[in-house]
């Protein structure tokens, strides 16, 4: 009881960082991981390794984006009716789940990085694991907020990376001092690619020839 | 209106094809195996088209242009064997009806097996696929009601996400046995055709939307053109028949060897991940025996969906 509330009490004096990420535009950036990194790089190790899914649904990778912390051993759970054969060339991970059905072995992501997934079978279907290095790390919601609680009291290097990303995500760094009981609010204006991926929508063919 | 012997034979082929149809849908289920997982495609279209060069002729006075609404469903069975290979297999039922010239009508029904092979991991592996196709096409005149057959082999490969191409050679075959001599000691199947060619694509998105693809191809074999009577066109052809489609007492049908090299470009913008709209322009150049040689161009508006 004791600890518990001791706990609580820490946690209340714990920072807060709100982050709004938009485009060129001002419209809200959706599915952008935010990271933050205490400035002297000492990192905390987490507890134990953290489990998380990536579902494929509809022929398609859900999240689409997902952020996990180094160590994390991620199910590729298929709830589609057919056989996805997901595999990654990423130099982060690389990995090949043979053709399946089900829930395979699940796959451990321990080196920090972004771990673009694909399917061998269906080729439009994009998926992007960020592995961070750091424990304290969002993803931007619809209206492209997110919020990076219970950090101790510290200086940050926060930064912003998305699939569209036009720059380096390091060209995205913010210092932040993240203060206790105190919620800090930063806005990233981030320069954004149009999304190129392979097209899933059907074209016609032409089958009469003469 | 059918004769008996025209039903007679456009039975025969419809049975021909069908006979086709069943033994391919018969070898893509054999190669299902209990622990194979397809999936189904459904598709529809609708669309229509113009073509400034119905009659393939050479002559002006002879071209007759037309457009038709077109219409046509398709179910694909497809099942990966392995990461690599997979095979799929299409039925599919397809119609045009035309403004003028209504016997150029027609409602075509067929199957396609198709084997395809993939030379590694990744969307970029290149690939290779070999389909064939058997169809029924039934016309509103008789004279074109024809079963097909094509052989095609491909490969192709993704550049990036927003490169491919792929090159194809392909052999086809019309059955068709409905055209009457009109001169003694010539055919008058001027719809029984065969060719062989090689076609080439390249395509290009530019984003999630658009995309566009030119295509160029040459085709070695016979063709058809309908024109009035001439000297050339008599000494280049192999079979003659009347064509009343046209309405024109005076124009008749020729089926000559000759050699077509064609282009088509398209822009598909989608609609969202299951519909689309292409339009299509294609482009013919057909140079036959006796220095005859006709031109088509056509267009095409289509509207795919695939839920």
């Amino acid at each position: 009881m004791l600890l518990a509330l001791l706990t609580l009490a820490a946690r209340a004096q714990n920072a807060e960082i709100a982050v709004a990420v938009t485009d060129e535009l001002g419209k809200p950036v959706r599915d952008a991981v935010v990271v933050a990194v205490p400035a002297d790089g000492t990192l905390r190790a987490p507890a134990k390794p953290r489990e998380e899914i990536v579902d494929q649904v509809d022929k398609e990778f859900v999240p689409k984006v997902q952020v996990v912390p180094a160590g994390t051993r991620i199910t590729f759970p298929n709830r589609d009716s057919v056989r996805h054969q997901v595999y990654s060339f990423s130099p982060a991970k690389r990995f090949e789940l043979p053709l399946y059905t089900g829930t395979p072995e699940a796959v451990v992501f321990d080196k920090p990085g972004v771990v673009v997934l694909g399917c061998n079978i269906h080729d439009w279907m994009v998926g992007y694991i960020y592995v961070s290095e750091s424990p304290y790390f969002a993803k931007t919601d619809a209206a492209g907020r997110a919020v990076l609680a219970d950090l101790p009291p510290h200086e940050y290097v926060v930064r912003v990376w998305h699939p569209q990303l036009a720059v380096a995500e390091e060209a995205t760094r913010k210092n932040v001092e993240a203060s206790r009981a105190h919620r800090s609010d930063i806005v990233f204006t981030l320069p954004l690619k149009p999304e190129v991926k392979i097209r899933r929508a059907p074209a016609a063919g032409q089958r009469r020839t003469y | 209106m059918y004769s008996p012997s025209e039903l007679g034979a456009s039975l025969g082929r419809a049975r021909y094809g069908c006979a086709l149809a069943v033994a391919i849908a018969g070898g893509l289920f054999a190669a299902w195996s209990p622990g194979t997982r397809a999936e189904w495609d459904f598709g529809a279209t609708a669309g229509a088209l113009y073509d400034n060069n119905l009659t393939r002729a050479q002559n002006p006075s002879d071209k007759r242009a037309a457009g038709a609404a077109t219409a046509g469903a398709s179910a694909t069975y497809f099942a990966p064997l392995t990461g690599g290979d997979s095979v799929s297999g299409t039925l599919f039922g397809d119609g045009q009806l035309f403004d003028r010239f209504s016997g150029l009508s027609n409602l075509a029904g067929g199957a396609s097996a198709a084997y395809r092979h993939k030379f590694g991991l990744g969307a970029e592996a290149p690939w290779i696929s070999t389909v064939a196709t058997v169809y029924y096409d039934g016309y509103r005149d008789t004279l074109r009601t024809s079963t097909f057959l094509n052989l095609r082999a491909e490969i192709g490969k993704r550049f990036s996400e927003q490169f491919d191409a792929s090159a194809a050679v392909y052999y086809e075959r019309r059955y068709n046995d409905h055209g009457e001599p009109v001169v003694p000691g010539i055919s008058g199947k001027v719809f029984d055709l065969s060719g062989q060619g090689v076609d080439l694509r390249a395509g290009y998105a530019p984003g999630s939307e658009w995309y566009f693809s030119m295509g160029a191809g040459v085709r070695r074999g016979d063709v058809e053109s309908t024109s009035k009577p001439g000297l050339a066109i008599f000494l280049a052809s192999s079979a003659i028949a009347e064509d009343p489609v046209w309405g024109d007492p005076n124009l008749y049908a020729y089926r000559l060897r000759g050699t077509t090299w064609s282009g088509a470009l398209t822009a598909s913008y989608a609609l969202s991940d299951k519909a689309s709209v292409d339009l299509v322009y294609r482009y013919g150049l057909t140079r036959a025996a006796q220095g005859l040689e006709y031109i088509t161009n056509a267009a095409l508006v289509t509207f795919v969906y695939k839920p």
